[in-house]
């Protein structure tokens, strides 16, 4: 299976809108639908660097991307890896599916083909700085970010 | 009474045709209600029969004549079924004007009745009594392809099949599951079967000639398959549960240039709508959801793992079940019946029949029922009398338009970089 036409101008226009907003973040395996990523990195407010990796779905852009931090391991205040907490409402985690810590942006029912990555990668900066606090105050994520209704 | 007989007329003709006259075959016939009433068949019939399973013999008899119980062969020894059952003889043959007949007899071990033998028509002739209201001979040339295979797009599979719809693809993943049973075509004797075949089925039985294909799969997972389905057909008619197929189903009706009907009710069918979509030409799926059209009318959820689908994967179980409410089987059939109307309107195009006019009427292409003043209809005023404001148990056409920032539909693509 190969790319559609329309999608592949759908991924040349996400990452045209990347570079203007996340321009370190670059296409691998763009070959292959089911094994592309958009991986790249983002610093917090606090100068920390965190590598993001976005799994570019087959069906793009009709389903949720999975959406992992690579780098670094993250913990929670106590030391524990946040990838050992599964999924978790409070921390704003799913299950990992390749042993990182995977965000929960966009549930099912809100998504539409009209959220970009940029949109996506957004949510996820917004983790970060929440993360962050949560490392500084012991309030979890949730506490800095609305959950999606169900 | 005398008993009953029914013989496809296509199989008597067929054996006519390529068997010998000394030959004697033997084909499935089921009995129905203390040995009154039997369907006979020369080979086993394309959908799950019904009745009890009773052995059949056919020959054909010379058009000069037809047989009678001293002429049957001894050889045979068909009195000899174990528990007493009849057998049933049919002795067929041509009469002097080329049309088959078909000669019923009922063998017991105390001895030989008559049975009245009747034809169920051939293909031709099955819908001659719609002709006029739908031009029938066409209709069963197209194809539609339905997916989804539930409440909803079953009883639109069984309409069309009764308007004289020729060609079905039908393609659902899911079981009949015990919990599906009051809202589905389908009965207690399908439990466990693939919804596909078991409305496959129920459609042949309401057309035997209909040409059913089916495919059990997600199509979120089979994009190109369900795709090269879409494209071979006539109409697309989507019936499933969830966001992600439509989405899906929505890039192929455009692919394909394809129309498109999507349907589906809100939570315990309260109410429920259904979008046309005229590829390039009117809004896409898309353009109407998400700019927020159904925002306020939360998907009926049937089963769990429709839920588990859309929700995150944090939500208790609890809730998770909570959410599965469903509506009954008679406020699902309003929208299942508009499909079928929009199916029918779309499929006659270009043809002059009785339902023509209905096309002026249906110009929009969004329709909005509400079966009961609940959840997003909660404060729309009682029916009473009067029909000048938004009631219940009535369709509402809505002016939708294309969204011009429509990721989907807007060309070209890139033109979203110029905002
Ligand atoms: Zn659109």
């Amino acid at each position: 299976m190969a790319w559609t036409s329309q999608q592949s101008a759908r991924l040349r226009l996400e990452m045209e809108i990347l570079s203007r907003y996340f321009p370190s973040f670059v296409l691998k395996d763009s070959i292959i639908p089911g094994r592309a990523v958009v991986e790249g990195a983002m610093r917090s407010n606090a100068g920390h660097e965190y590598v993001v990796r976005l799994r570019v779905p087959a069906d793009l852009p009709n389903s949720v991307p999975i959406v992992e931090i690579v780098s670094p391991v993250l913990r929670d205040r106590f030391g524990h890896p946040l990838v050992d907490l599964g999924t978790s409402y409070p921390m704003h985690l799913l299950k990992p599916e390749n042993d990182v810590v995977r965000i929960c942006h966009y549930s099912a029912s809100h998504w539409s083909p009209n959220i970009t990555f940029s949109k996506v990668l957004l949510k996820v900066r917004a983790w970060i700085e929440a993360y962050e606090g949560h490392l500084d105050s012991g309030f979890s994520v949730d506490h800095y970010l609305p959950h999606m209704e169900a | 009474m005398t008993p009953l007989v029914y013989v496809l007329e296509d199989q008597v003709q067929e054996l006519l045709a390529h068997t010998r006259a000394d030959e004697w075959i033997e084909g499935p016939a089921y009995a129905f209600d203390d040995w009154t009433v039997f369907h006979a068949y020369t080979e086993k019939p394309p959908f799950a029969p019904a009745g009890s399973l009773c052995r059949c013999l056919y020959t054909r008899a010379d058009a000069a004549g037809l047989v009678d119980e001293e002429h049957l062969p001894h050889s045979l020894d068909i009195t000899r079924e174990p528990d007493g059952q009849p057998v049933l003889v049919l002795v067929v043959s041509r009469t002097p004007d080329g049309l088959p007949a078909c000669q019923a007899l009922l063998v017991t071990a105390s001895g030989t009745t008559a049975a009245a033998a009747q034809f169920v028509p051939r293909r031709s002739e099955l819908y001659s009594r719609n002709a006029g209201l739908l031009e029938v001979s066409a209709l069963g040339h197209k194809r539609v392809v339905i997916v989804g295979l539930g409440s909803g797009g079953s009883p639109v599979a069984l309409e069309l099949a009764r308007a004289g719809v020729g060609h079905f693809t039908l393609i659902d993943f899911d079981r009949l599951e015990l919990g599906n049973i009051s809202r589905h075509v389908c009965g207690v004797n399908d439990l466990g079967r693939y919804k596909t075949l078991a409305v496959r089925d129920q459609v042949l039985q309401k057309n035997p000639y209909a040409d059913v294909t089916t495919m059990e799969l997600n199509v979120n997972q089979a994009l190109s398959q369900v795709e090269d389905a879409i494209g071979a057909s006539d109409l697309l008619i989507v019936a499933s549960d969830n966001d992600q197929s439509r989405f899906n189903l929505n890039q192929m009706s455009l692919n394909t240039n394809r129309v498109a009907l999507y349907g589906r009710a809100i939570t315990r069918a309260a109410g429920g709508e259904v979008l046309r979509v005229r590829p390039w030409q009117g809004p896409c799926y898309n353009c109407v959801f998400s700019a927020g059209v159904g925002q306020g009318r939360e998907e009926e959820m049937s089963q769990k793992r429709q839920a588990l689908s859309v929700l995150p994967a944090y939500v208790e179980e609890e809730k998770v079940n909570a959410m599965i409410q469903v509506g009954l089987s008679s406020d699902i059939m309003p929208i299942a019946n508009m499909m079928v109307k929009l199916a029918l309107v779309e499929l006659s195009r270009g043809m002059e029949t009785g339902i023509s006019s209905v096309d002026e009427d249906l110009v929009s292409d969004f329709y909005i029922w509400a079966n009961r003043r609940e959840e997003a209809y909660a404060n729309w005023p009682a029916m009473g009398y009067k029909w000048t404001h938004p009631s219940i148990l009535r369709w509402y056409g809505a002016r939708v338009g294309r969204d011009p920032n429509c990721m989907v539909c807007r060309t070209p693509l890139a033109a979203h970089l110029e905002t």
